[in-house]
């Protein structure tokens, strides 16, 4: 028995919903407008999502400096005209760093998060289609996985690893995986007893075809839902495991990483070294969790208030 | 000669130590906060300072380090548990005088026994083992320790040589008493020294208490000292901002918190000096293209030593070869020998066309770099002046990329060669030739990293060493120290100076110039409250 | 309901067994040894000293004898030996529990009762303002990573009271230990506050649509009587559950904020033997997390079958 609700979520329409909340879809920015209305917080989210990106992208245009450039004269400059954001110990520009950082917190996001769910998903997938043995041997690594906290495991797996961002993004990929792996494996097995599944069984498809055809489709949504979530908890875990020396290694401007560096000499002396990355981490992270509530508003009816 | 000398020192003594004349006040518990947490108790076994910070007041040693003089010498040398000593006619007998009367803390009397047990021990040749012995090639030329009743001891050596004294007069050279295991000195040190060890837990915290029955009457002054590890030093100098310490851990504190100690606790009493401590390269000279002696020496001319000592000390640290420079060392080479080294001179940009020409000359160009790996532990020491190296060898067509190795992995693979460059701290207990020279570029030493062999210089190392007049042998310590930076045997980028900062109640503290091993006694600080 | 416990009981077991495993062979793969950390001040690494100490430590013998050793002695309730500090792991872990223990107890204290009457004012003024702000305020706490804000708290206490909550020496009153802790409990606190106060109003709202709830307010039950007494007693199911699974959870958050309040507990200890490579210190702790999470997960459980009479437990 599993007294705790798992995430069922039905696919929809997202044009009827539309249409069924009012809204006016004509034109060509109709919906886009009546989203942001609708769902102002989402939208917001949805806009720093976008900048961050936008700066990882364009990182080598609109960054003043190099990140890695050293400069004696500027060393521990306060924000000023020349260094928006101060500069650090090194005389390395902040804002630069900060801007080139986004890269590697987009990096560890969508790695960690896409690695983690394409493993929940297969696992999920299997584990809910194919049941018996091969499901009971999957719930019991699920079961192993989810009894250690999140940093706890990829505390561990990082020092096994060691440092660098391809183990950092594995490290943190795996403790994601149960969540993602047990929300689909319960939307497959609600899934299965669906009529439209019986139809396509008795069809003749094959049951890899059915469960990557049908059934996957279908658990999207709750997919997103999760995906978003575990989005910002990746970022979040690897500006811990970066504030603790786990993480990702210098030069590279990780923002846990400057952090951890700024935090060890100069909470007083240079505040700016540790307020600026930090508000970078949580920004992102905000940004992630205002579009994961819309997106769950919008995906999930039963939550929808 | 030396009869002489120890009567004076042993006068020197007499007149500062044993008889406190002045106001000193007794009682208190000083509160220091200690910035990791040592590997175990016993300071034969490790070989970091933050052992002797927190362990040596508990022992004794034959001879020491005048504790209220900030600079090691042969000069400053007292007694402690030998009440004199004097070497044979050939120098190659070095006897002590041991002190009557003198008991462990766990009231078992001190004898020469004890003396021969830790020496046997530090040789190897004792039944009690330590688990790890890193200064045993300190005891290379010792042939053995012989007692002469419980009042006398004797080191023997193979060749005469002078420095022996300065090694025993280190905080790393405590007497252990015969009775005590090497496993119980790792977990609950006994000593004679002027506190005894209360306990110690890992990542938290050390306590000592005062010996009342210390054989020095009167010492200590405090009624003990503990020690708060905190790892994060902004965090422990915020602490000790908000006097919740007594004292900073010594020689820990950067220019910068050092600055904001000043501003933010003005009471505060702080000196900023070298700890002997030096940075240096360490490039993989049996590897191609590192094999080819102009690549290395354009990165060493490469180097700015000027921008390093700017950005990580605000210009406060010194330039040097393998021996600290004066004033603060004895025996490094003086400035203006240094400046005519390839690469010291001021003018940096002539030593970079210089590089670039030796660079040019095997293929290299702004077209053609050379892609280098530059090694580094994963601590802000050795990692930052990596990415200044980095910075700077860009100027000599070299792109290096920084490989940051965790501590637990840095020097198997150092010992494996699996490196390109890389950036080394060398800290010398004492500051002396031959600990230096020996250590780090003796053939087929352990912390010769670089597997620098020089068989000519290396008997120049043994003439020095047995050079008993002091100018002479500085001269070819000197000599030696040119022909190492020369032959780019380990380029020295340089000194680094670190503060200790203590509140203005703490009387008696000496921060010592030519080392931080050797200071940490703590007998005669007291506390003016 | 027996077979079910016993069915429980076991996969716990089993699962504990499979965490085990990886923990132990996670470690043997980290590279490098604690005599390599040992000798690390050293300068160098003497391959004969180091024999000896793998020797001593029981390091040579091949991984499933290791392992074997360790789960023999787990199973005799021996936990063997830190590596550095040559004392019983045992010794070493216990006394630092209380100090973690307390410092969760006092963060979920907070997190509870700041993130209960939040998401409960959230709920009834569902779509105002004030609910608005609220959840703006709780997605932010969920942002803030917990040692930043720890950082930030400690910035603070420097600038307005020139004082640092941070521990430096062992308190000695209940209210040092008080004092020494609540600023740390509420930097780990805080995320949790957020987590519970967004799943209050999520299911306080689901209880206010619900048909009792409407018959409630038709028979003229005040809105008071409503909200607080039928609707939150309802909705109290999902924040147990939350709640206990959360306790088990803050380890992450308590492993960042001890390391910068300098508190000596077994979160931030967990890390140091992790970098020492005290592999006994390690497995035992990590074991010891994995049977508190699994021991609350099957106490939330339990509890819900206890709460809502309609669910039994039967699989």
């Amino acid at each position: 028995m599993k007294p705790r609700p798992e995430i069922i979520l039905p696919s929809i329409d997202i044009e009827a919903e539309l249409a069924k909340a009012g809204a006016n879809t004509q034109g060509r920015w109709g919906e886009l407008r009546f989203f942001a209305r609708r769902y102002l917080l989402g939208t917001i989210g949805l806009v720093i999502m976008i900048v961050f990106v936008l700066a990882a992208l364009l990182a080598p245009w609109i960054a003043t400096f190099d990140p890695l450039a050293v400069n004696a004269r500027h060393a521990l400059a306060p924000p000023n005209a020349i260094h928006w954001l101060g500069a650090d110990s090194f005389g390395r520009d902040v804002y630069s760093r900060i801007i080139y950082g986004a890269r590697i917190s987009l990096a560890v996001g969508i790695g960690s998060t896409l690695l983690g769910g394409t493993l929940g998903v297969a696992i999920g997938l299997t584990s809910g289609y194919l049941a018996g043995w091969v499901d009971l041997l999957f719930q019991r690594l699920i079961d192993i996985l989810q009894a250690l906290p999140l940093l706890v495991l990829a505390l561990v797996m990082a020092a096994a690893l060691g440092p660098s961002l391809q183990n950092t993004i594995f490290a943190i990929a795996i403790p994601l995986v149960p969540t993602v792996a047990r929300v689909i494996r319960a939307n497959t097995l609600a899934l299965r007893e669906l009529p439209f599944i019986e139809a396509a069984k008795a069809a003749g498809m094959s049951e890899m075809r059915i469960a990557l055809r049908h059934v996957l489709p279908n658990t999207l949504a709750p997919l997103i839902v999760l995906a978003t979530a575990q989005f910002g908890s990746a970022i979040l875990t690897e500006a811990s495991l970066s504030f603790l020396g786990l993480g990702i290694p210098e030069p590279h401007p990780s923002w846990g990483r400057m952090l951890s560096e700024s935090a060890a000499e100069y909470v007083r002396t240079a505040p700016w070294l540790v307020i600026f990355p930090g508000l970078a981490i949580s920004l992102i992270v905000f940004g992630t969790n205002l579009l994961g509530d819309a997106l769950r508003d919008i995906l999930d009816p039963r939550q929808r208030a | 000669m030396t009869g002489k000398r120890i009567a004076l020192v042993a006068g020197l003594w007499l007149a500062s130590g044993v008889l406190p004349a002045f106001a000193q006040k007794q009682g208190g518990v000083l509160t220091m906060y200690h910035r990791d947490s040592p590997a175990s108790a016993s300071i034969h076994e490790e070989a970091t300072y933050s052992n002797n910070v927190a362990f040596m007041a508990i022992f004794n040693n034959l001879v020491m380090f005048k504790q209220d003089v900030p600079q090691n010498s042969v000069d400053s040398i007292v007694p402690d548990l030998a009440t004199s000593w004097a070497w044979s006619a050939d120098n190659t007998k070095l006897t002590f005088k041991l002190r009557d009367g003198v008991t462990w803390h766990d009231g078992k009397p001190f004898t020469s026994a004890d003396v021969k047990c830790t020496f046997d021990m530090l040789m190897g040749k004792s039944t009690n083992k330590f688990r790890k012995n890193p200064r045993k090639s300190w005891y290379d030329n010792v042939v053995d320790v012989t007692t002469n009743g419980d009042g006398e001891a004797t080191f023997n050596l193979k060749r005469p040589q002078p420095a022996l004294i300065s090694l025993l007069a280190s905080g790393y050279t405590p007497i252990y008493p015969c009775h005590a295991s090497a496993a119980d000195m790792r977990t609950k040190p006994i000593g004679t020294g002027p506190f005894k060890f209360v306990e110690f837990k890992i990542n938290e915290s050390i306590k000592l208490v005062r010996n009342p029955t210390y054989w020095k009457k009167g010492l200590p002054y405090l009624d003990g000292i503990d020690f708060t590890i905190i790892p994060n030093r902004s965090t422990a100098i915020l602490a000790f901002i908000a006097g919740k310490f007594d004292m900073t851990f010594p020689t820990e504190v950067t220019v910068q918190l050092m600055k904001d100690i000043k501003g933010q606790a003005p009471q505060a009493v702080c000196k900023f000096e070298s700890s002997n401590v030096n940075t240096n390269l360490i490039v993989n000279r049996d590897a191609p293209p590192f094999d080819n002696l102009s690549i290395r020496r354009a990165m060493a001319m490469a180097i700015d030593r000027k921008s390093f000592i700017s950005i990580l000390f605000e210009g406060q640290a010194d330039e040097g070869g393998a021996l600290l420079p004066p004033p603060a060392g004895i025996w490094g080479l003086p400035q203006e020998q240094l400046q005519t080294i390839p690469g010291y001179g001021p003018d940096v940009k002539k030593n970079r066309d210089e590089a670039r020409k030796l660079m040019e000359a095997v293929g290299y160009s702004a077209d053609k770099r050379l892609k280098v790996k530059v090694s580094a532990r994963n601590i802000p020491v050795y990692r930052d002046p990596a990415v200044i190296l980095i910075d700077q060898l860009k100027e000599i067509y070299i792109d290096g990329e920084l490989d940051v190795v965790e501590t637990a992995n840095w020097f198997s693979k150092v010992a494996r060669k699996d490196y390109m460059i890389g950036l080394n701290l060398t800290g010398n207990a004492v500051d002396d030739p031959d600990q230096a020279f020996y250590e780090n570029f003796a053939c087929g030493s352990e912390r010769n990293y670089t597997n620098y062999c020089n068989k000519d210089l290396e008997k120049d190392f043994d003439v020095q060493s047995q050079e008993t007049d002091l100018a002479k042998r500085r001269a070819l310590a000197w000599a030696i120290d040119k022909k190492l930076q020369e032959d780019v045997a380990r380029p020295v980028i340089f000194y680094s100076r670190y503060g200790s900062c203590w509140q203005s109640h703490v009387k008696g503290v000496t921060v010592m110039v030519n080392s931080s091993y050797n200071g940490y006694r703590y007998e005669d600080v007291w506390l003016d409250k | 309901m027996l077979s079910y416990l016993i069915r429980r009981l076991g996969l716990m077991v089993l699962t504990l067994f499979g965490i085990s495993i990886i923990i132990f062979t996670l470690l043997r793969v980290v590279p490098g040894n604690i005599v390599d950390v040992l000798f690390d001040a050293a300068g160098f690494v003497d391959p004969a000293d180091k024999l000896k100490i793998e020797q001593d430590l029981g390091l040579d013998k091949s991984i499933p004898v290791q392992y074997a050793t360790w789960i023999g002695g787990l199973l005799r309730g021996d936990l063997g030996y830190s590596y550095v500090s040559e004392k019983p792991a045992l010794a070493e872990i216990l006394p630092r529990i209380p100090i973690t223990a307390r410092l969760a107890a006092l963060a979920l204290l907070f997190a509870v009762s700041l993130g209960v009457p939040l998401g409960v004012i959230s709920a009834v003024r569902q779509d105002t303002k004030l609910d608005y702000t609220l959840r703006v305020f709780s997605l932010a706490g969920l942002s803030l990573p917990a040692f930043w804000l720890g950082l930030l708290i400690l910035m603070a206490a420097v600038a307005l009271f020139g004082s640092i909550p941070i521990y430096s020496a062992a308190p000695k009153t209940w209210f040092d230990s008080l004092v020494m802790y609540a600023v740390p409990a509420a930097a780990v606190g805080l995320r949790s506050s957020a987590l519970i106060m967004r799943l209050t109003r999520s299911s306080m709202l689901e209880v206010l649509r619900q048909d009792y709830i409407r018959t409630a307010r038709s028979k003229g039950a005040s809105d008071r009587t409503v909200n607080y007494g039928h609707a939150l007693q309802n909705a109290m199911l999902p924040i147990v559950t939350v709640i206990g699974v959360e306790a088990a959870f803050l380890i992450g958050g308590l492993i960042v904020t001890e390391t910068v309040f300098n508190i000596p507990g077994v979160a931030r200890f967990l890390v140091e033997a992790i970098r020492w490579r005290d592999y006994p210190i390690v497995q035992n702790l990590v074991m010891f997390i994995a049977v508190i999470v699994v021991l609350s997960n099957f106490i939330v459980d339990l509890l819900y079958a206890v709460l809502d009479p309609r669910i039994k437990l039967a699989d």
